[in-house]
């Protein structure tokens, strides 16, 4: 796993909003997220796959690797998760993210957001 | 990239450089459709990618994999490279699936680009199998080299006679 990529998961994983004791955690899993969970808000952030490499002399010197954020949510505004996720985005991969898409479930009631990040590892 | 182009006297100076969008803005648009073909090539084979199960509801808050179904759709839709724009600075394409039309699901007629886009980026009740994005950032490199190397072998049109 690389080391940004980690220090991401735990820093959406710590993602807390509102006043204390009122604070509220948006509940993000790592990769797959088998049971959703019963909430207004979650997140899944995942590695997907490597992006692209530097190589010397045949052998991988440098390693891009891609992942994604992504952000259901009930609320049309993501209820105030967006800004601190890419808040969290630009401080651990800097510039190398985007949106990637912005959907609505229509089954489901749920907003989408997936945001498409690379890492160095 | 540098290309040498030689003249004498200010009449012919500006008669090539009258000459020279013209001149490079098609072969930019030729070695951009040979790059671009690289890329729609590999979002072809990332189609057969797409891991599959048959067709069952997500229950219980299980993500499912698209149905076979699902896969011979995106598989059979028309894709590959838009229409090329010009807008006099820059020449733009895209590749996906914009007019890949309408296809029936289920006895539900669907646009084929949100199945796309279900499959490529996930729903709450669908994994993610990013086949568009993983086929753009690896052919990124190999899409680059081959506009470039385009660039190059029409050099000699850039001696505008």
């Amino acid at each position: 796993m690389p080391s940004e990529y980690t220090a991401l998961v735990n820093a959406l994983k710590s993602l807390t909003q509102g006043e204390s004791p009122d604070t509220v955690t948006l509940p993000v899993a790592e990769d797959e997220w088998y049971t959703r969970p019963d909430a207004v808000s979650y997140g899944v952030v995942s590695l997907d796959f490597e992006a692209d490499a530097i190589l010397a002399e045949g052998l991988k010197t440098d390693t891009a690797w891609e992942g994604s954020v992504d952000l259901f949510s009930m609320a049309r505004n993501g209820a105030g998760w967006v800004d601190l996720i890419t808040a969290a985005l630009t401080q651990h991969c800097g510039a190398s993210w985007s949106l990637n898409s912005h959907q609505y479930e229509r089954e489901t009631g749920l907003f989408h957001w997936e945001w498409a990040f690379q890492v160095e590892g | 990239m540098p290309f040498k182009i030689e003249f004498t006297g200010m009449d012919e100076l500006i008669r090539k450089m009258d000459k020279l969008p013209e001149v490079a803005a098609k072969v930019a648009a030729e070695s951009l459709y040979e790059g671009a073909g690289v890329v729609a090539d590999a979002v072809s084979g990332a189609v057969q990618g797409i891991a599959t199960e048959p067709f069952k509801y997500a229950k219980g808050g299980k993500r499912r994999k698209p149905s076979p179904e699902e896969k011979a759709i995106v598989s059979n839709a028309r894709h590959g490279v838009a229409k090329f724009k010009n807008d006099g600075n820059t020449i733009q394409t895209s590749i996906g699936y914009q007019k890949a039309g309408y296809a029936t699901l289920k006895g539900k007629t669907k646009p084929v680009p949100v199945i796309v886009n279900a499959i490529n980026s996930g729903t709450s009740f669908m994994q993610k199998q990013p086949f568009l994005r993983k086929a753009f950032s690896k052919s990124k490199s190999a899409a680059i080299a081959t506009i470039q190397a385009g660039i190059e072998a029409r050099a000699d049109q850039f001696d505008l006679g």
